[in-house]
Parts: structure tokens; C-alpha cells; sequence
């Protein structure tokens, strides 16, 4: 029994944790460049699981962290630059005070500042874990890009991220790894594959912004100076894959091409660049001038049996995603100017369309929309005065929809002053059973190479589309049922046994064909199956049984709603018409 | 010149000698005789020694150097003596000569500020002179001399002066970059010695690596959110924000319900009459009570009285050992009853082994259960500080404010409060209230002299 009494809280979770004003004191930081501390290395606070143990009773809501992180922090290098600008500012405030300007200007040029590089190679060991949390960093730049420079943070900051945000796009355009895009209410959201990796981030409507108060704009300008840092890493990695100049810089052909002569009406020389840069109307200089982007076979390796399958499906899908990388190859664009043109700009020219505008509008246009050899004009107005006879004159979601749909949609739909099919969301996959809506089984239909037809043969034919399925999906529930039927059946006359007569009769020979066998025998295999089920699995698949009628039942709801909403508006437009004629 | 200067006063003091000047000679007359002095110190030398001659000489020497830029006495006599062939007869001169005075006339200022001798300034030799000249000259000669014979200097001297560099800022857009990522030359140094000189960085705790929360960093919008939606995926999302708002609205109205006033709670005149004469008027049932509190407290002295007597009464020897044999019986009793159920369980195998069953499934489900709740706790927002995390609005536009076209879309939400709610969301950062401005002082209201003649 002997041995001393244990003391409470000097072992367990209460060491383990440190409460925050703890963790400050220690590193002996104000509250603000913890905070910021915290941010750029990566130390989040901690919900520990026993509150009450580690707050040493106490049942105060408090921020913890654990206390292995505050004991790394101690060892970083940029505490003490913290300390010393803590000190720098005190001295400042004093030169200030007793009106020493020489002092004050000493003190400026040392101003003591601090570089992040070790911070992004520490928490982010290789390449590929920097480019799996590259999403956050692109949000915010795109993000601050957009800012104004009314002071609400350092115009240097956004002028960074703006240069960020342009390298980024133009990576992107060069590399042709954009996979989808999505107008939203809130901005456009993209998704590019790099180097194997998904990558969506957001980015806002051009001049969208009412400043929130509710955010707390240091917190996001210390993400976003570790971000840049970031960003900016990735971004000359990036370019090195490529064997891209970095900083980029136009190639020659580019370079000449955009001499535009109200150069410096336009921007100043030092943004001039990087605004010809941001108009992504030509291509990038590499290192190594090649001709040719050459085709990288795909490696082959001779395999058999269902390697073989896989083989040859990685080859199709291989050759589906070049066909897509050169969507819009050969295509002339000219915008409008009431189109958004920089997100128009990005897409188009991410597979390989060429793209220009009115020169008053942006630096960098390459052809005026006299030009007879543009093939599309992307308006987003009623209607146009002046058309040409050889291009389609179309609205700007066509570009983003065949995107999405991976190839070119009939332009017919998007026609000046037609009303606009839904845009629908790429992000949504569909699992089986699910609600489709007919646009996209429109869609996927075209995807597959069906010709569309005239628009209410089809529109009649889709509906007896959904019909047909409906009626299989009911088909099915009934086989089942069926199926259930016929066991207690037979369940039945097991356990009646040899008590039943027996008669033979002549029978007659059946034609069967092969296919209908087959079928009846996996059924069979099925029905055995789900006989041999022990009591408790039965009851799990009748459960899941149960979920998925009740999900086929829910998606035949919808469908048969908005044939509801279909024929509704169809007499309207029936009385709209009669009313007109 | 000592001995020069005592042979002249030697010879000043023979008889018969006749100075030059009659100063000079009065002094000495007045001297007269002449003082004894040790002549073995210096002092003594400078102090008794006459050396005006020398002085005068010298100045007038120097006067000459002032006056004409060297001794007169060594220019030529060119520049000394000119031929006089008589006055020029000029009449226009002395006018132009008026008109030029006039205007090339120097300020006297500048004439007060000329200089008066004609000795020229003496050379200032460290402006021509460097240190170390001759060295670095015959360093140089050597460079070029190697450099002539193809031998490139194996590295560039570094400047004396060094550059003040200015730190690179990460936030300035013109810095410079390299591949952080590239595999650089790895350390070959003493470990111990990175440590203890701080050059090796602290190895990062493996912990901080996972993510605090497992939700994707961009949450895409649902598929309702579209600029241009398709119409049940619209009615779907209108449909979670209206949800979203009936709870909200519920627990607002619970709230107002739970906080309204109950009118029939209201002092009437009745009860604050009542409550003004508490105490006063109702005597009746106070006796009563007084009456029953003695009786009370007598009651409990008594079962005080009776506890402590029953406890003091000691057993007896026979009384011991009848409890001590009861208590060895019921062990006793107890040991056979185990024995006789132990024996009993062999014939309950089968339902003791669907129990243990049962009891297993029962911990397997619970396991189940507490796993899938801890894998769906790693997506929700953990309570990190005072505050809870506060889901966002959802955006959402209704059908009317739908645009039809790309052109007309008014933006709805902002991306910043969606970036900043999803670093909440994540646990990256707590959620916190904006700190409130506290004034120190009260204000104080005080009327202008200037509004007060106005009224």
C-alpha cells in the first residue's frame, strides 16, 4: 500500500495540454504574434478529450494546445524576429516622439524582417505534399488578388498575390491541365489535375467585393504571407517541369505581337508586363526552345488476362484526355466586352483556342472582331447590330458547358437571346439510382454520339426514356418480390415434405435460347444465395433492400415532378402562343 | 649657430665695435654688465642668446615672399626695372576704362576676401597621397602582369567597403527564387555539432502533420448554387436554407416565449396592499406555531438521550461467541451454495455460451458505434475556445433573383467570410468575437459657447 500519495493533475492529459495565455507567456509573445506564430507554423489548438482533467477542474471554455507543439515553437528562428520588431516599433515610436527624423530613417532601413522559406520546407517535406495543399493558398491569392488597394492590407501583399494568381493561370494554360469548371453564385470554382493531383480553388467575381466585418483580416493576411511563400515555391517548381522561363516571360512571338502603341496609356512600364502577362493571349518562352511539343507515348508493358483489360482502358482513357486537352484546338474566339474576359481568356486558351478583344478593353488583344477568320463571337447581350455570316455568334455558358461535357455542344441552344439551358454543377457525381436531370441525360446521351433530334420528338422520347426506366426499376421490384414469393413457396412444400401427391404428366420440349438460360440460372444462383443467408445478414439485406426502393421510389417522385413542371410550362407556352397568334 | 651667435657677442662686447643700430646698442648699454649664467642647460642658451638679427632677417625675407612671390634679390630685372619713355597720350581710355570700371569693378568684399601675399599655398600632399599606394600599384601590376600571361585571378577581391545588403523580405514581390525542394548536398558535419551550434533544425513533431480536420480545404457549392440552375437542384438548396431558417426561427420564438411576461403575474392593487400589511394583521397562526416548536425540539432531546446508552452496554462472553459461530455458519453457507452453482453451470452451458455471445455482439456494435461517431467528430468543427463555431448562411438567390444570363448575375455572399468560416470549420483557427472598443473615460456632454449664443 505505501508509496507517496499521487498528487492530481501532475500526470496524464493535464500535462499534456497547455492553455493558450500559458503557451504565450512562455514563448513570451503578445496574444497577436502567437497568433501569427501559430498560423505560419501550422500549430492548431486542440479539443482535448477530458476537458474538465486537462483545465485542472475548472470547466472554462479554453483554447488548448498540446504541449509538444509550444515546446517546438520555442525553437524557432522567428520568435525572436518577433521579439525584435516588437522592439524596432518601440524605438520607432520614440525617434517619432522626440522628432529625430535622421533616427527615424536609421531605423527604417534596418527594419528587421523575416523570410519563411524553412517554415515551407519544414511542413512541407516534397513537392507533393506542398502541391496536395495548394487548394488554400490559391483560394486566398485568387482572393486577395481582387482586393482593392484602399488599405484595408499592404498593396504589396496584393500585388504579390495578383502576380501569383497570373503565374498560376498561365501554368495551367501551358500545362492544359484544367478538368472543370462551375459558375457559381458565389464565384467560379476550378478543378485542374497536376502532376496526379486534383486541385480546386475559387475565385471571385471581379469587382464583387463588400468588405465583411465580421472576418478578422490580420488572421487572413498572416495565411496569406505564408501562402505566397508557398505558392510561390510551387509555382517555379512548376515551371521547371515544364522548362519554362521563370519569372515567366512571353515568347518572342508573343512579345512582338502585343506591342500594342497605347502602351503606356494602359498601364505603367513597371505593370505593363505583368498585365500583357495576366491577359494570357500568348504563350510562355521555355528554356529550351522546342519546336514541338512532342507526344510522350504512353509506356507499353505486355500483359495478359485482365491486366490486359485494364491496359487497354488506361490507353482509351489516355487518348479520351488528349482529345479533351485540344477541345477548342483550331477555334478563333473574340469576346465582347461585357463578357468576363479574364475567366474566358483562361478557359479558352486552356485548350488551345486562340482568343482576343477589343484592344480598349485589355492590353494584349491580338485581332480586331473585323477579322473574317474567327469562328465564334462570345456575346452576352440580346442582340447585335453588325453580324458576320461565317461565325457563330454565342453566349458565354456554351464555352463553359462544353468544358465540362468534354466536347463541343451544339451551339444552337446558345444562341444570341435564347434562353439558356441549366449550367449544371461538374462536381456532382451521379450514383446509380439517383436523380439525373434530363438535361443531363441529354448530355450524356450526346456524350455518347446519339445525334439529338428535333426538340419535342425528343424531348417526348426522353420522357419515354424515364418511362421505360421507371417501368424496368418497378420490373425489378416485382421480380423480387416474385422471387420472395416463390421461396416461402418452396419453403413451404419442404416442410410439408412427402406428404404432397405426386403426378408425372408428359411434357413438352421448350425452346430455349442460350441467354435466357443464363439469366434464369444467375437468378437462381442468387435466390440460393440469399437463402443460405444467415438470420442476421437477411436482415441486413432486407434493410438495404428496403433503402434502395425507398431511393428508387424518392427519384421516381422527382422525375414524375418535373414532368409535372414540364407539361405545366408547355401549356403555358401553348397559351402564350395562341394569345400571340 | 649657437657658436655663430656667441662669436657675435663676442665681438659685440670688445671695445671699439660699433653696432649698427642704436637700440640694439642702448639695450646692450643697458645691460652693462654682463650676467653670469651656466651655459651647460639649454634653457639658459635660448634664454641669453640675441637672435633679433636672424628675426629681422627672416622677416624681411618673408616679407619679400609676401610681397613679390620670392627674394628680390633672385628676380631678373625685367621684372623689376621697366624703361620709362613717357606718358601715353589716351583719350578714349579713361572712358572705356569708366565703362569697364564700372562694370568689372570687384565687390569690396571680395577684395577684403583676397589674398594679401603672394606665397602660394602649400601643397595639401594627402590629398594626392593614398595609403598603401605603392603596394597596391605593384599588386596590380602583378594581376595584370598574370592576366597577360593567361593566369585568371583565382577569386575577385572582396570590395573594402561592404554593401549594406537589405534583408529580403517575403512579402516583397521581387525577390528572388530557388528550388526549395531540390535535394541539396547532404550535411556531412558532426550531428552533435549542428545541434548544439542551432544550425540543424528542430525536428517537427510527427503529430502536427495530420490535419485537424479531414473536410477538403474548397467545399464546391451544391449543385443549386449555380449561376444558372438546373430547377429541382434549386428547389433542393432553397429548401436547406429554409430548414436552416425554421430552426432558427424556432428557437428564437422558444426563446421570446420562455422570456415573455406573464400578465396574470402583475401586482394588482389587491396584492401590494397585501404585501404592504405582511405581518401586520394575520397574528392567528403564528401562536400555533410557536406553540409547536418546543415540542419539537423536546422530541429530539429525546432520541439524543436514548442513542448513546443502548451503544455503551457491553456484550457478553456468550453473546460473542453466538455471532462468532452465525458468522462461520454463513460463510459456510455461502461456499456450498457457490460449489452447488458452480456444479450447477455445467448443465446451463448452452444458455451460458449464447449470453457470452450476446455480450460480445453487444461490445462489437458498441465498438462500431464509437468508431463511425469518432470518424464523423474528424469533419465537424471541434468547440476550441469560448465561442462555438457558427455555421455560415448558406448562399442561396430565390427564383426571382435568379440571372438569366452571366451579364446580369449579382454575386451573393462574400468569398472572404466563406474562407475565413471554412478555416474555422477546419480547426485551424478558433472561432473568436471582434475584440470591443472599451473607452476609458466617459464621454461628457458639454455645450459650445458658440451653439449657446446661437440659441
Amino acid at each position: 500500500m505505501g508509496g507517496l500519495q499521487k498528487k492530481k493533475y501532475e500526470s496524464g492529459s493535464a500535462t499534456n495540454y497547455i492553455s493558450r495565455n500559458k503557451a504565450r507567456k512562455k514563448l513570451c509573445l503578445s496574444l497577436a504574434d502567437f497568433r501569427r506564430l501559430c498560423i505560419l507554423k501550422g500549430v492548431y489548438p486542440h479539443e482535448p478529450k477530458h476537458k474538465k482533467k486537462v483545465n485542472k477542474g475548472s470547466t472554462a471554455q479554453r483554447t488548448f494546445y498540446l504541449l509538444k507543439d509550444i515546446r517546438f515553437l520555442l525553437h524557432e528562428p522567428i520568435v525572436g524576429k518577433f521579439r525584435e520588431y516588437k522592439i524596432f516599433v518601440r524605438k520607432l515610436r520614440k525617434a517619432y516622439g522626440k522628432a529625430e527624423w535622421g533616427g527615424v530613417e536609421r531605423l527604417r532601413d534596418n527594419k528587421p524582417a523575416y523570410k519563411l522559406d524553412h517554415i515551407v520546407k519544414e511542413r512541407y517535406p516534397t513537392f507533393i505534399d506542398a502541391l496536395r495543399d495548394v487548394d488554400d493558398a490559391l483560394s486566398m491569392c485568387f482572393l486577395f488578388s481582387t482586393f482593392a488597394r484602399t488599405g484595408k492590407c499592404h498593396v504589396q501583399t496584393i500585388q504579390l498575390c495578383r502576380r501569383l494568381s497570373v503565374e498560376w493561370m498561365n501554368y495551367i494554360v501551358t500545362s492544359r491541365s484544367l478538368k472543370k469548371v462551375f459558375l457559381s453564385i458565389k464565384g467560379i470554382y476550378y478543378q485542374a489535375e497536376v502532376l496526379g493531383q486534383t486541385i480546386t480553388w475559387l475565385v471571385p467575381y471581379q469587382f464583387a467585393h463588400d468588405h465583411p466585418t465580421d472576418v478578422d483580416y490580420r488572421v487572413m493576411a498572416t495565411f496569406t504571407e505564408f501562402y505566397t511563400t508557398l505558392l510561390g515555391f510551387v509555382n517555379f517548381r512548376l515551371y521547371q517541369t515544364l522548362n519554362l522561363l521563370y519569372p515567366p516571360k512571353l515568347d518572342v512571338k508573343g512579345e512582338t505581337e502585343l506591342k500594342a502603341e497605347f502602351e503606356e496609356d494602359y498601364a505603367m512600364d513597371s505593370e505593363s508586363y505583368l498585365e500583357k502577362l495576366s491577359a494570357l493571349s500568348a504563350s510562355l518562352a521555355r528554356v529550351v526552345s522546342s519546336a514541338e511539343e512532342e507526344e510522350a507515348e504512353m509506356d507499353y508493358f505486355p500483359v495478359e488476362g485482365e491486366d490486359m483489360e485494364k491496359m487497354e482502358a488506361r490507353v482509351k482513357a489516355q487518348h479520351e484526355q488528349d482529345k479533351q486537352k485540344k477541345l477548342f484546338e483550331g477555334l478563333k474566339f473574340f469576346l465582347n466586352r461585357e463578357v468576363p474576359r479574364e475567366s474566358l481568356a483562361f478557359i479558352l486558351r486552356c485548350f488551345g483556342a486562340q482568343v482576343s478583344w477589343d484592344k480598349s478593353l485589355c492590353i494584349g488583344s491580338t485581332y480586331d472582331a473585323e477579322d473574317e477568320t474567327i469562328t465564334h463571337h462570345i456575346v452576352d447581350r440580346p442582340n447585335m447590330d453588325k453580324q458576320y455570316m461565317n461565325r457563330y455568334y454565342i453566349q458565354p455558358q456554351w464555352v463553359f458547358d462544353s468544358v465540362n461535357a468534354k466536347m463541343l455542344l451544339p451551339v444552337e441552344d446558345y444562341f444570341l437571346g435564347v434562353t439558356l439551358p441549366p449550367h449544371l454543377s461538374p462536381f456532382v457525381e451521379e450514383k446509380e439510382g439517383d436523380y439525373v436531370p434530363p438535361e443531363k441525360l441529354k448530355l450524356l446521351a450526346l456524350q455518347r454520339g446519339e445525334r439529338p433530334v428535333e426538340e419535342d420528338e425528343e424531348d417526348d422520347e426522353e420522357e419515354e426514356e424515364e418511362e421505360d426506366d421507371d417501368e424496368e426499376e418497378e420490373e425489378d421490384d416485382d421480380e423480387e418480390a416474385e422471387e420472395e414469393a416463390k421461396l416461402k413457396e418452396m419453403e413451404e412444400k419442404k416442410s410439408q415434405g412427402k406428404a404432397l401427391p405426386v403426378k408425372v404428366t408428359p411434357g413438352k420440349v421448350k425452346s430455349e435460347n442460350r441467354h435466357r438460360l443464363e439469366q434464369e440460372e444467375k437468378a437462381e444462383e442468387k435466390r440460393l444465395a440469399i437463402m443460405m443467408m444467415k438470420k442476421r445478414d437477411k436482415y441486413l439485406y432486407d434493410k438495404i433492400m428496403f433503402g434502395k426502393k425507398r431511393h428508387v421510389r424518392e427519384t421516381n417522385k422527382m422525375v414524375a415532378k418535373r414532368k409535372a413542371l414540364d407539361e405545366a410550362s408547355k401549356a403555358d407556352r401553348k397559351k402564350k402562343k395562341q394569345k400571340k397568334q | 649657430m649657437a657658436a655663430a651667435r656667441r662669436h657675435r657677442r663676442v665681438a659685440a662686447s670688445q671695445p671699439g665695435f660699433i653696432p649698427l643700430k642704436s637700440d640694439l646698442d642702448g639695450k646692450s648699454l643697458s645691460i652693462g654688465r654682463r650676467k653670469r649664467v651656466n651655459k651647460n642647460k639649454k634653457k639658459n642658451w635660448n634664454k641669453y642668446s640675441d637672435i633679433n638679427d636672424v628675426e629681422e632677417f627672416l622677416d624681411d625675407v618673408r616679407l619679400q615672399e609676401r610681397a613679390t612671390g620670392g627674394l628680390i634679390a633672385d628676380k631678373t630685372d625685367e621684372s623689376l626695372f621697366f624703361v620709362d619713355t613717357g606718358t601715353k597720350e589716351s583719350v578714349l581710355e579713361p572712358a572705356s576704362s569708366e565703362e569697364t570700371g564700372k562694370k568689372s569693378k570687384p565687390l569690396r568684399i571680395d577684395l577684403i576676401l583676397q589674398p594679401t601675399s603672394n606665397v602660394a599655398p602649400p601643397k595639401d600632399i594627402l590629398a594626392h597621397q593614398r595609403p598603401n599606394a605603392k603596394k597596391e600599384r605593384r599588386i596590380a601590376q602583378k594581376i595584370q602582369k598574370l592576366t597577360d600571361m593567361g593566369v585568371l585571378p583565382r577569386r575577385k577581391r572582396p570590395q573594402k567597403v561592404p554593401v549594406k545588403e537589405k534583408p529580403i523580405i517575403s512579402k516583397d514581390p521581387d525577390r528572388n527564387f530557388y528550388d526549395i525542394w531540390s535535394a541539396g548536398s547532404p550535411e556531412t558535419a558532426d550531428p552533435y555539432y549542428l545541434e548544439q551550434t542551432k544550425k540543424k533544425l528542430v525536428k517537427r513533431p510527427e503529430k502536427m502533420n495530420e490535419k485537424p480536420s479531414l473536410l477538403p480545404a474548397v467545399e464546391v457549392i451544391a449543385p443549386g448554387g449555380s449561376y444558372n440552375p438546373d430547377f429541382l437542384s434549386h428547389q433542393a438548396l432553397l429548401l436547406e436554407a429554409h430548414e436552416v431558417e425554421v430552426t432558427k426561427l424556432k428557437a428564437e420564438t422558444k426563446l421570446a416565449r420562455k422570456l415573455a411576461v406573464n400578465k396574470k403575474e402583475f401586482a394588482t392593487q389587491e396584492t401590494t396592499f397585501k404585501e404592504q400589511i405582511e405581518g401586520l394583521v394575520e397574528e392567528g397562526e403564528e401562536p400555533e406555531n410557536e406553540t409547536e416548536g418546543p415540542e419539537a425540539v423536546a422530541d429530539a432531546d429525546e432520541d439524543e438521550a436514548v442513542g448513546p446508552t443502548a451503544q455503551q452496554e457491553k456484550k457478553t462472553e456468550k453473546q460473542r461467541k453466538r455471532e462468532k459461530d452465525e458468522r462461520i455458519k454463513e460463510l459456510q453457507k455461502k461456499a456450498a451454495r457457490q460449489m452447488i452453482d458452480s456444479r450447477q453451470q455445467l448443465f446451463k452451458l448452452r444458455s451460458i455460451e449464447t449470453e457470452l455471445k450476446k455480450r460480445e455482439q453487444k461490445t462489437k456494435m458498441r465498438q462500431i458505434k464509437r468508431k463511425t461517431q469518432q470518424e464523423a467528430q474528424k469533419t465537424l468543427p471541434r468547440r476550441l475556445g469560448k465561442l462555438k463555431f457558427q455555421a455560415p448562411d448558406l448562399d442561396v438567390q430565390l427564383s426571382d433573383e435568379l440571372a438569366g444570363s452571366l451579364r446580369t448575375l449579382k454575386p451573393e455572399g462574400s468569398v472572404l467570410k466563406d474562407r475565413f468560416k471554412s478555416l474555422q470549420k477546419r480547426n485551424l483557427i478558433e472561432p473568436r468575437e471582434r475584440a470591443k472598443f472599451k473607452r476609458k473615460h466617459k464621454l461628457k456632454y458639454v455645450e459650445k459657447r458658440d451653439f449657446k449664443e446661437i440659441k
